[in-house]
């Protein structure tokens, strides 16, 4: 069953708006009326998530603000079968979530409207960071992850994601029999020599090109000297924060092994259950909502929307998928909100800044059993 | 002593040793009679009947817990009329006397923040020396308790047998010096924070009472829920059981099983229940929540809903109280904060059948005595420590998870006299 015409002109009509530049208000109104559309069509769609969403203390249809509508919870992606609005034989593509070791992924199903949305969304927005010509692809990873079959994990999405800007794609990481990965210092340098004068684009996961590429560099005082790259990363800082790894230090790394300012290595924030949207860093350091999309940071005593200057739970909400109900999610993370009208880069609406995963909770107590009983890997009913 | 009390943070190992070495000499040289104590714990739970100690969760149980007429019964069916004043009683051609192990350890959860104070009074009524090691989260609360203490034992009876201390739980050598110090440890908390204290070099002669990880279970028959001009009573009793400690302590009630039968509506219920968490949330609002917490009570809202389409709820647009229903017999993985799945059931027994070593409180609201004993007894048979009134299921008493609270604290001496 194909997405109704009407939703399929409204999700259009978003993506043509002007990427940061719309009314905060009418974005917002907009916004609202479409992601009505889209949650009543997903209740036709599937009756699990109608049974959340008639359940949900405030009626969809009445909403007076984007922040009332249903929100999912990430971790209801990780159900399996996976939560669709398609029939299995329109899945063209599953995209799982990088699991830390013991964690189930989340799962989510794209048809084919869905996926071209992706790629679309995406890349309007990377082309208002990085500029819309095609350059040399640097992907800072193995080619096993640009593999186009079957499911893909996040690290392939991003990957591909950023391929409509490429001229040509270049892994510089290999793998062996054994299943380690290593710098392809040859080709690496081979690419370094003949992109020397171009604008070159380069991605990677954060910790990836920390411990691939960056530090076999430093180790061996490489300087690859590519001035006009754009080093764009993604993926969490959790193990880098462990080895105490700042972004100050991460970005003066990242530049100091490419030979090029510190304001061309750009992280950006995304997650597969928010398909077709990213947000980069721009260059005060705030991240935006697109105008096909929007973040919402809720306070977790209230679960209400935070002041300008304070921190909570993210949601992420996005008008792009038709395939699974990933509208608006209740992610695992925490932000800031910086402002919800402009950002002194110029672009409009609300800005913010990733502050980290949600920490987890240590005191468990007498009452806690996971250890035990639920055996969940999480908890850890410790005393402090 | 006192002022230890009141600066709890210890840096080196020597410091736990020679704070628990003068406890012991203290509880060798200065024997106290439990009436003693009785009197001093009287008055410290009239004291804590002040404002500033009023938002301390738990209070009211802690002071209901210090009253004399709460702790005599318990002594007396422990050890007997004769150890209220410390002497000794016959035992055919033998006397025996109670004595203190020494100094006594504590290792409190975090979760409960009275938990410290009850453990400490449990042996101090047996004479003991206590080293209480606090959770830095619940460091402010104790100080607050132990202060009112302070002002009612002017001789110090009771404060320099008490040595509160503070440290990082990753500090082994502290934790290990701790340990080596004692006669005898209360433990409290979750299984890995059990195991990891019950790991620590101990003496051999020291005495260990666990308190490990438990949940618990409410259940009401159709004659008690279906009874109009009941039901709100009985909500606001299990909304009062949920909401004490965030549903964190062993005693919560994470499920609450609703016999079926005819005429019952359980939609009339929900719509009681669900009055009744809103009073005790206007009565008693958080002030924070670890958004850890926010996030799993609102996966578990998804979960249930997306799991079945049967399956129902009823809950606030903050993360304050939830109610999960839907149908079964078995207790679903808790998720704590105020989350209680409402399930209903055909037969009681069957639920209770099911239940194993895990459930430590059962509370019951069931219309008739006869069919309360048998579920009492099915509950007992199936490793049920206690079996109360719904809307008591925190009442603090002895037997504690199937065991006495003071009898393990202290030494049972056997005295045959030489000359008969």
């Amino acid at each position: 069953m194909s997405t109704p015409v009407e939703i399929a002109q409204g999700i259009e009509s978003q993506l043509k708006a002007p990427l940061y530049g719309m009314d905060p208000k009418e974005r917002h109104d907009s916004l609202r009326a479409l992601l009505k559309k889209e949650l009543a069509y997903a209740c036709e769609r599937n009756p699990r998530f109608r049974n959340y969403v008639e359940h949900w203390p405030v009626d969809f249809h009445t909403a007076d603000t984007l922040a009332d509508l249903p929100y999912l919870p990430v971790g209801a992606f990780k159900s399996n079968p996976p939560l669709a609005l398609v029939e299995a034989n329109e899945v063209k593509r599953t995209l799982t979530s990088s699991a830390t070791t013991g964690q189930v992924p989340s799962r989510v199903v794209l048809d084919a409207g869905t996926a071209k949305r992706m790629t679309k969304g995406v890349t309007t927005i990377i082309r208002d960071f990085i500029g819309p010509e095609r350059r040399p692809y640097l992907v800072i990873d193995t080619p096993e992850n640009l593999s186009t079959q079957g499911e893909l994990g996040a690290r392939g999405a991003a990957i591909q994601g950023l391929g409509s800007f490429a001229t040509e794609v270049v892994c510089c990481l290999r793998r062996d029999p054994e299943g380690n990965t290593s710098l392809d210092l040859e080709k690496l340098l081979e690419c370094a020599a003949k992109w020397r004068e171009s604008e070159v684009l380069a991605y990677g996961f954060t910790y990836v090109i920390w411990t691939q590429l960056v530090q076999p560099l430093k180790r061996q005082g490489i300087t690859l000297d590519i001035p006009n790259v754009r080093v764009l990363h993604s993926g969490g800082w959790k193990r880098l924060q462990r080895e105490a790894v700042t972004r100050e230090v991460f970005r003066g790394g990242v530049a100091s092994v490419f030979g090029c300012s510190p304001d061309r290595v750009i992280d950006f924030y995304g997650m597969v259950e928010n398909v077709g949207v990213v947000y980069p860093d721009c260059e005060h350091g705030n991240k935006h909502a697109p105008a096909f999309a929007e973040v919402v940071v809720r306070n977790p005593l209230t679960l209400k929307p935070v002041a300008a200057g304070q921190q909570g739970l993210v949601q992420v909400c996005s008008v792009l998928p038709t395939s699974f109900p990933g509208f608006l999610v209740l992610t695992d993370d925490m932000a800031e909100i910086i402002d919800y009208e402009e950002c002194p880069c110029g672009r409009r609406g609300t800005s913010f800044r990733f502050a980290g995963r949600v920490p987890r909770a240590e005191v468990r107590g007498c009452g806690n059993l996971e250890t035990t009983r639920y055996q969940l890997g999480q908890g850890n009913g410790s005393h402090e | 002593m006192n002022e230890l009390m009141l600066n709890p943070a210890v840096h080196s190992p020597q410091e736990i040793t020679c704070g628990a070495q003068q406890l012991r000499e203290i509880a060798r040289e200065k024997e106290i009679a439990p009436r003693t104590v009785l009197e001093v714990f009287e008055q410290w739970a009239a004291a804590l009947d002040g404002r500033e100690c009023r938002e301390v969760p738990g209070l009211a149980f802690l002071r209901l817990w210090l009253r004399r007429g709460t702790l005599e019964p318990i002594l007396h069916r422990e050890l007997g009329p004769d150890f209220l004043n410390g002497g000794w009683r016959e035992d055919g051609r033998a006397r025996l006397r109670a004595f203190p192990l020494g100094v006594v350890g504590h290792w409190p959860a975090g979760n409960v923040e009275i938990q410290p104070i009850l453990s400490l009074t449990c042996a101090l009524l047996g004479g003991n020396g206590c080293l209480v090691r606090i959770p830095s989260g619940l460091v402010e609360i104790t100080q607050q308790i132990m202060q009112k203490l302070r002002e009612v034992d002017r001789s110090g009876l009771l404060t320099e047998r008490t040595f509160i201390v503070n440290f990082d739980h990753s500090r082994a050598d502290l934790q290990e010096a701790m340990a080596q110090a004692v006669d005898g440890a209360m433990i409290w908390g979750g299984a890995e924070a059990v195991s990891q204290v019950r790991k620590l070099p101990f003496p051999h002669w020291a005495r260990l009472a666990v308190f490990g990880p438990r949940l618990s279970a409410a259940a009401m028959d159709a004659e008690t829920w279906g009874d109009q001009a009941e039901r709100s009573s009985w909500c606001r009793r299990i909304a009062r059981d949920v909401w004490q400690f965030e549903q964190r302590a062993c005693s919560s009630p994470q499920t609450l099983f609703l016999e079926q039968g005819a005429g019952c509506d359980p939609d009339e219920f929900v719509d009681d229940l669900k009055q009744a968490l809103q009073e005790e949330n206007r009565a008693h609002p958080r002030d924070q929540i670890e958004p850890s917490l926010t996030s799993g009570i609102c996966l578990a809202r998804a979960l249930w809903l997306l799991e079945d389409g049967a399956n129902r709820a009823v809950f606030s647009t903050s993360p304050d109280w939830t109610i999960l229903l839907g149908r079964g017999i078995e207790i679903p993985k808790p998720t704590q904060g105020r989350t209680l799945s409402v399930l209903l059931v055909d037969d009681l027994s069957e639920v209770i059948s099911k239940f194993d070593g895990t459930v430590q409180t059962l509370g019951l609201a069931v219309k008739s005595a006869q069919r309360e004993e048998k579920l009492a007894q099915a509950a007992g048979h199936n490793g049920v420590d206690r079996v109360v009134k719904m809307g008591r299921m925190h009442l603090f008493s002895s037997p504690w998870d199937g065991v006495d609270l003071i009898r393990p604290m202290v030494r049972l001496v056997r005295h045959v006299r030489s000359q008969e």
